[in-house]
């Protein structure tokens, strides 16, 4: 069975961006459009990996990151943050089990895969 | 964006570094899925597919333009002489529906007007106050569910006309909030990402211009951006 990655984007355009690319290379991608839709995710679709946007509608990626990490079973599931937000370090978000950090506007669709591999 | 002025021309100072940053992280986000889309258009593709990644570049691409277009109206404001009419609010937000609609079906998602029997009129330039409702418009594209329309509603509210863009989206379970609530950084999860906040700015700058103000109303299942505006009652009849 393929590695589970589950992506949570709330541009719809840029999700499934990333869906195609993540499904061409043979991973099993699930899609959240929002936090509260991730968290039940989470649960059904046990990702191995988490493709995060920071910048989301109602819940945002920081408190989606400090559910997770209050979760003994989902603290583990490591997280790639991607966003358009130069602010983030990798450093700072590491405690909350983020993993790589990519830059959505110099990011090339073979970073996103290399990083998928890199954290499972 | 603060405004100021000198004899001959714009204040540099009137380009304030958190004002920068703001704008240029939000025109990021728009430029860096077009950027993406275009990097796709690279690859193995159907000619149906090609069509619809150069339908959703130019469409974003719009949405990025609409965005410049506001903040350089907004830096502009106090050049300007803006002309105050009486408006028929519903009738343009139709018009804000119509075009914004080609963007929301690619999202399949829907936006519509609810109609008035008598609708009141509102004095405002016809101009900016498109660009409110567009703006609002915008924004309320990325946080609506697919099954549940965009609503551009008009009400009274006491002497004033409230012209709100209600979208039903995601908000925060009682659930989730309870077991947020140990953190104290955290304990109240922003229910819209900060990346609407220059949209907003512009717009309060517009209602300012037409003697009004925006705010916005927050639902269990999404929120209303509105702008209020004074009412015309000489014209009221029309």
């Amino acid at each position: 069975m393929g590695t589970r990655v589950l992506i949570v984007e709330d541009d719809a355009w840029q999700r499934e961006h990333v869906a195609q690319l993540l499904t061409k290379h043979e991973f099993v991608v699930g899609e959240s459009a929002h936090a509260l839709e991730a968290i039940d995710q989470v649960d059904t679709f046990r990702p191995d990996v988490i493709v995060l946007d920071m910048m989301l509608p109602g819940v945002n990626g920081l408190t989606l990151l400090h559910e997770l990490q209050s979760h003994a079973d989902l603290a583990a599931i490591p997280v790639i943050v991607m966003s358009t937000r130069s602010d983030l370090s990798l450093a700072e978000l590491e405690p909350y089990g983020v993993r790589v950090v990519l830059d959505k506007s110099t990011v090339q669709p073979e970073d996103i895969v290399a990083a998928v591999r890199k954290v499972v | 964006m603060n405004g100021k002025r000198s004899a001959g021309g714009s204040d540099v100072s009137a380009f304030d570094a958190p004002s920068v940053i703001a704008a240029t992280h939000e025109l990021k986000s728009p430029l860096a899925l077009v950027r993406q889309l275009a990097l796709t258009l690279d690859g193995d593709l159907s000619p149906e597919e090609v069509k619809k990644l150069a339908l959703r570049i130019e469409l974003t691409s719009e949405r990025a333009l609409r965005l410049v277009d506001d903040v350089t109206q907004a830096q502009r404001l106090e050049d300007g002489l803006f002309e105050l009419e009486p408006i028929n609010p519903i009738a343009l937000c139709d018009e804000v529906a119509n075009e914004i609609s080609p963007l929301y079906a690619a999202h399949s998602r829907t936006i519509r007007t609810v109609r008035r029997r008598k609708p009141p009129l509102v004095v405002a330039n016809r101009s900016l106050l498109r660009r409110v409702i567009m703006s609002f418009a915008d924004n309320a594209l990325h946080y609506a569910f697919d099954d549940q329309p965009v609503t551009l509603e008009t009400h009274l509210v006491g002497d004033k006309i409230r012209i709100s863009v209600r979208d039903r989206g995601p908000g925060v379970s009682a659930r989730l909030q309870r077991s947020l609530g140990s953190t104290p950084a955290l304990q109240r999860p922003s229910r819209r990402p900060a990346s609407s906040g220059l949209g907003l700015y512009v717009a309060s700058q517009f209602a300012e211009a037409m003697n009004g103000h925006v705010g916005v109303t927050r639902h269990r299942d999404g929120a209303s951006f509105y702008i209020e505006l004074n009412g015309s009652t000489q014209l009221s009849w029309l």
